[in-house]
């Protein structure tokens, strides 16, 4: 079981998220298809604010018995076909691909991850892709950012059409579009 | 008239071409430069037209006869911060109005996500 989530910043799509790789986790177990969950975290930290974020993550997730892998590039390193992800997010993957520490910029970052996650999916019992909606204004962006969006977009619409279910979150309210 | 909108690179266009059979040529693409095409069966992104400061929200009112048979398209630009521009401010307003004026009249108005549609009307 494949399922997407995506939405606005804010707006409860990790805790949403969350509750859905448990509950196909459970199902794939009593199924005997898996045996761990696992939670994909991508953020590749630059400094103390971000490990004190992380930290503070895995806390919140203590005693739901999730696993924590750290991967912020190249996720089929850690695919386990006996494994339920939790992977979020979509949106720091092509992050980290596409715009490197010493300010290089990669134009295939998007293909190249767009490719890894349609790959990894098809070598787990299951996973939970958290995405994030961030065309809702009217600039046209910067060149990079312009970049980065229209990217992100093209991953967001190749899982959305590859996963069973496509899932809004709009400030805690769910919409279904699949 | 059937109203599409959605964000940026959502696959609008693909959307209305897959669920209503569309060539390429028949779908206008809006500019500033000229006024929208009425004999095409898709006007696209009139977003872009709206840029016109001078004539293109009362065309949407005068026209509205026309537009009756027609799949118009718009980028969903209302989500983001208060532009910084006045010109993009009254962008953002003039679309606004213009889509609520078409959401009024559709017959159907969809929204698409990541290539997907909801039904909002």
């Amino acid at each position: 079981m494949k399922i997407f989530v995506s939405g606005g910043c804010k707006n409860g799509k990790s805790t949403f998220a969350q509750k859905e790789a448990e509950s196909i986790f459970k199902r794939e177990k009593e199924a005997g298809r898996a045996d761990t969950l696992y939670y994909l975290a991508t953020m590749d930290p630059v400094d103390g604010e971000d490990r004190a974020r992380i930290q503070r993550h895995i806390e919140e997730r203590k005693g739901k018995g999730y696993v924590t892998e750290e991967q912020p590039r190249d996720i089929c390193h850690v695919a386990d076909v006996r494994g339920v992800f939790l992977l979020d997010s979509v949106t720091a993957l092509l992050s980290n691909e596409m715009f490197g520490r010493d300010g290089s910029f990669n134009i295939e970052a998007a293909e190249k991850v767009k490719d890894d996650l349609l790959r990894f999916g098809s070598q787990v019992a299951g996973v939970v892709y958290v995405s994030d909606y961030i065309y809702g204004d009217g600039t046209d962006g910067l060149d990079l950012s312009r970049e980065y969006m229209k990217g992100l977009a093209g991953i967001d619409r190749a899982l959305a059409a590859g996963c069973e279910k496509v899932f809004e979150v709009t400030y805690g309210n769910v919409v279904t579009f699949k | 008239m059937i109203l599409v909108y959605g964000g940026a690179w959502q696959g609008k266009l693909d959307w209305v071409k897959k669920e209503y059979g569309i060539r390429d040529d028949e779908v206008f693409r809006c500019s500033d430069k000229e006024m929208p095409d009425l004999s095409a069966k898709v006007i696209y992104g009139i977003e872009e037209f709206l840029k016109r400061e001078q004539d293109s929200e009362e065309f949407f009112r005068e026209n509205l006869e026309c537009l009756r048979d027609k799949i118009i398209v718009c980028r969903d630009i209302s989500q983001g911060l208060v532009p910084v521009e006045p010109e993009e401010r009254q962008w953002r307003e003039r679309t606004g109005r213009t889509m609520i004026f078409l959401a009024g009249k559709a017959d159907k108005v969809f929204r698409i996500f990541c290539g997907l549609s909801q039904e909002i009307k």
